[in-house]
């Protein structure tokens, strides 16, 4: 069906190329730790990007710019219900992805009832995230994380592999049965290839449009949550630099900005090639500064290459 | 100005290997009314845009005034005079009326600073010449978007007004005027031509053609067939210049005797905003035809009984009133739409032939989805409709044009529909499909399967349907069957004639 070599695939190539580059620079970058490290990081980045994903195949200019800030909010409702209790961590995990499918359904309804563009609704609905901060906490943030939840994510569990690394094989599994094993799925595709054929074979736009909204917001809080885990500390804008990398992962894994087409995979490579830059400028021991404009630049070029790309195709 | 003359003299026109005209002849003379007639396909609307500079011919020759010319685009044409204004309309939405009417000719003063005080007069003079015919008073700084249909067209011709045209093309103008503009524009169509102007008047209206034309020119299969003064042909031998000289041969010569079958569908007063009280029945197993000039409302019916776009009036599926006010609830009662648009429409171009074929089925698939069970299933139609095919997995849009219209056809059968509704289904098909695609239409009859199909093609309709109801101005002006399922009552009563 692909004639060309999967973008999948060439992600990975560049993520192996990526890390033995590292090797040669400081030696210890391929040790084991330092690998667990980075796929760690990057299950962190793939799993916030997983919702990306779904909201760039169905199309429509879907862009989600709000998960940086649903990420945050995630990651406070957690600290604040968790307040470093093992038997609140349930509690944190399900308020943290209620609200994320509260903000996301609103993103939905604004883009399929209210017909605002995807990427105006979700930009004001991050400034909106960001002012429910500020109001909750009064700027000052009382609670904690748990031993267990930092356990769970952090710490190596079976064969010297941290839990997330599970976790995120599973997650893996679930978003390819989403995609591939689903009437959603099937219908996600349609809508983003074809509205006006979606909606005349039966498909319910608004409804998957909707839906698709509310699982990407959902997944960002789900990112949030295990944010505290790996830092087991929050801050007000904790989130914000996983916006234009959640979106860049998704195209540089071969899912199309117009939408119709793409694949979790390709996220989650593309999710290991971003991880592995950003550990790559740490380890040239750049200025932080520095190195915020390296890899903002960094992203500006590939998602122009990529989005070049498509218009080759075309 | 000198007497103007245009002359079209045995155009040709080619698209990829279907011949649109074949020998297109107009001529009109400055202070006279030319109408232009002709069924569908008769090449018409090709004749109006290759001498309107839409389309370049690829035969035969332009004179204006005697002067060969050739237009590369509608501005050149206009630059000699010669503005269309046409059906579809054209306007900005967002602009005013002033605004879209000096589009691209906007009175320039000193540094190319516009002289809005000025268009804005002009504009208000010649929105005077349709006063007291509109709703509203309109204002030249209306914007287009608060405007009726029919408000919009009297810009559209006002906006072709603007340019001082020497020959007006009116191509189906009158279609959304209620007869007090159709009357102001009469009027001012006559002042024009007294003054000089060449007018060319394109109408699906007979009554219309006979009060304002002077001359009639009558296109058939893409030949200019006769040119005549309108006073020297009666409606009836207008009618016949427009078909073949014999009754069209049926195709379909024994149909099973279906007007006593079970009632499937009955529909009451059915209004869009195009249908105007529409009712009617389709019986079980009855393939019925929907015919008429393109844009009388049929895509409209089709779409509103699968519940794609709002109305009013009343439905009932066998016997019982349903509401169907969206695809899925239509669905629900085993109605299937097959759309004419099918790149548009119709399919998912760059998912595959399996996923195109499955996309209104996958509910009976279940969760997870049992896709080996749907493979096969898509396997099974896709030999049903013999389609021609690398692999179920090929994208859609590798498949030839024929087999790709069966795939949009097909991808109902998964569901045994009761109701099909078809929208021009063989445009743009190949002759082999098309006959495969009869077959299977009399297969589906065969089973039962009640058919409501469109077709713009006449030939179609009359060898294929157990009847065809006709569709002129948003109502059916003639339900044929029997032996009055002829040629010559379906060009009739597409022309709204009661003949």
């Amino acid at each position: 069906m692909k004639r060309r070599i999967s973008p999948t695939l060439i992600a990975l190539a560049l993520a192996v190329v990526l890390f033995f580059v590292g090797g040669l620079i400081q030696p210890g970058f391929t040790s084991f730790e330092l690998a667990m490290n980075i796929l760690r990081l990057a299950a962190f980045l793939g799993i916030v990007a997983a919702g990306q994903t779904l909201v760039i195949i169905s199309g429509g200019e879907g862009i989600d710019l709000s998960v940086g800030a649903m990420v945050t909010l995630g990651a406070i409702i957690s600290y604040g219900l968790i307040s470093k209790r093992d038997d609140r961590i349930l509690i944190g995990f399900l308020a943290s992805l209620g609200a994320g499918m509260i903000i996301g359904t609103l993103n939905g309804i604004g883009v399929a009832y209210l017909r605002i563009p995807p990427l105006v609704m979700t930009l004001g609905m991050a400034t909106v995230i960001q002012g429910l901060i500020f109001a909750v906490t009064q700027g000052s943030l009382e609670g904690g994380s748990a031993p267990l939840l930092s356990k769970i994510t952090t710490e190596p569990l079976l064969f010297g592999i941290p839990g997330i690394l599970y976790i995120w094989a599973a997650f893996a599994g679930l978003m390819w049965l989403l995609l591939q094993r689903t009437r959603y799925g099937k219908n996600l595709f349609a809508i983003g290839t074809n509205r006006v054929t979606a909606r005349l074979s039966g498909v319910n736009v608004k409804a998957t449009v909707i839906t698709t909204y509310m699982l990407c917001s959902t997944l960002a809080s789900f990112g949030g949550f295990i944010f505290l885990g790996y830092y087991e500390r929050v801050f007000l804008n904790l989130g914000n630099p996983y916006t234009l990398p959640s979106i860049a992962a998704v195209v540089m894994g071969g899912t199309v900005l117009s939408g119709g087409v793409g694949s979790y995979w390709g996220t989650m490579a593309g999710s290991i090639v971003l991880t592995l830059i950003t550990s790559l400028l740490t380890t040239l021991r750049m200025e932080e500064h520095l190195r915020q404009i390296v890899y903002g630049a960094i992203l500006l070029v590939l998602l122009a290459a990529y989005g070049r790309q498509r218009a080759l195709r075309q | 100005m000198n007497k103007v003359s245009l002359s079209a003299q045995h155009l040709v026109k080619h698209y990829g290997g279907v011949v649109a005209l074949a020998d297109g002849n107009l001529e009109v003379h400055a202070g006279e009314v030319m109408t232009l007639v002709g069924a569908n396909g008769s090449g018409k609307s090709t004749l109006g845009k290759i001498v309107t500079g839409v389309v370049a011919p690829d035969g035969g020759r332009l004179l204006l005034n005697d002067r060969e010319v050739v237009f590369r685009s509608p501005q050149a044409a206009r630059a000699l005079g010669i503005v269309a204004v046409y059906q579809e309309l054209s306007l900005v939405p967002r602009m005013t009326i002033a605004e879209n009417i000096w589009l691209g000719h906007e009175w320039q003063g000193t540094g190319a600073v516009l002289r809005d005080a000025e268009m804005r007069k002009r504009t208000e003079e010649m929105l005077a010449l349709f006063e007291g015919t509109t709703h509203n008073h309109l204002d030249p700084d209306l914007p287009i978007a608060s405007l009726s249909p029919g408000e919009k067209q009297i810009v559209e011709i006002l906006k072709a007004l603007s340019w001082q045209p020497s020959i007006l093309f009116l191509d189906e103008a009158t279609a959304s005027l209620d007869s007090r503009q159709v009357n102001r524009l009469f009027e001012l169509i006559n002042e024009w031509k007294n003054q000089g102007m060449a007018i060319v008047f394109i109408s699906h209206r007979l009554d219309e053609i006979y009060r304002i034309a002077d001359r009639v020119t009558v296109l058939r299969n893409g030949r200019t067939v006769a040119t005549a003064p309108i006073n020297e042909l009666s409606q009836q031998e207008l009618i016949n210049l427009m078909i073949e000289g014999g009754v069209a041969t049926r195709t379909n010569g024994k149909r099973p005797e279906t007007s006593q079958a079970e009632e499937i569908l009955r529909v009451e007063s059915l209004s869009t905003t195009t249908l105007r009280n529409v009712s009617f029945v389709l019986r079980r197993g009855e393939l019925v035809g929907l015919g008429g000039l393109q844009g009388q409302g049929q895509t409209e019916l089709l779409l509103a009984l699968f519940g794609a776009i709002p109305y009013s009036g009343r439905i009932f599926l066998h016997g019982q009133p349903v509401s169907i006010h969206r695809p899925q609830e239509a669905m629900r009662h085993q109605i299937a739409y097959v759309p004419g648009e099918r790149n548009t429409a119709g399919l998912l171009p760059i998912q595959s032939i399996l996923d195109n074929l499955l996309l209104p089925s996958w509910k009976q698939y279940g969760f997870p989805l049992r896709v080996r069970q749907a493979q096969e299933d898509a396997a099974g139609i896709a030999n049903v409709l013999k389609l021609v095919m690398a692999g179920l997995d090929a994208p859609v849009n590798t498949l030839s044009g024929g087999n790709a219209q069966k795939v949009v056809l097909g991808k109902w059968l998964l569901r045994r529909p009761k109701i099909l509704l078809l929208d021009d289904p063989t445009k743009g098909v190949d002759v082999g499909t098309k006959s495969e695609f009869y077959k299977l239409l009399s297969e589906l009859r065969a089973e039962g399967t009640s058919i409501l199909f469109y077709s713009t093609d006449d030939e179609e309709l009359l060898g294929l349907c157990d009847r065809v109801m006709v569709l002129h101005d948003g109502k059916i002006t003639a339900d044929l069957s029997g032996e009055r399922l002829v040629h010559s009552e379906l060009v009739a009563a597409s022309m709204g004639s009661s003949v």
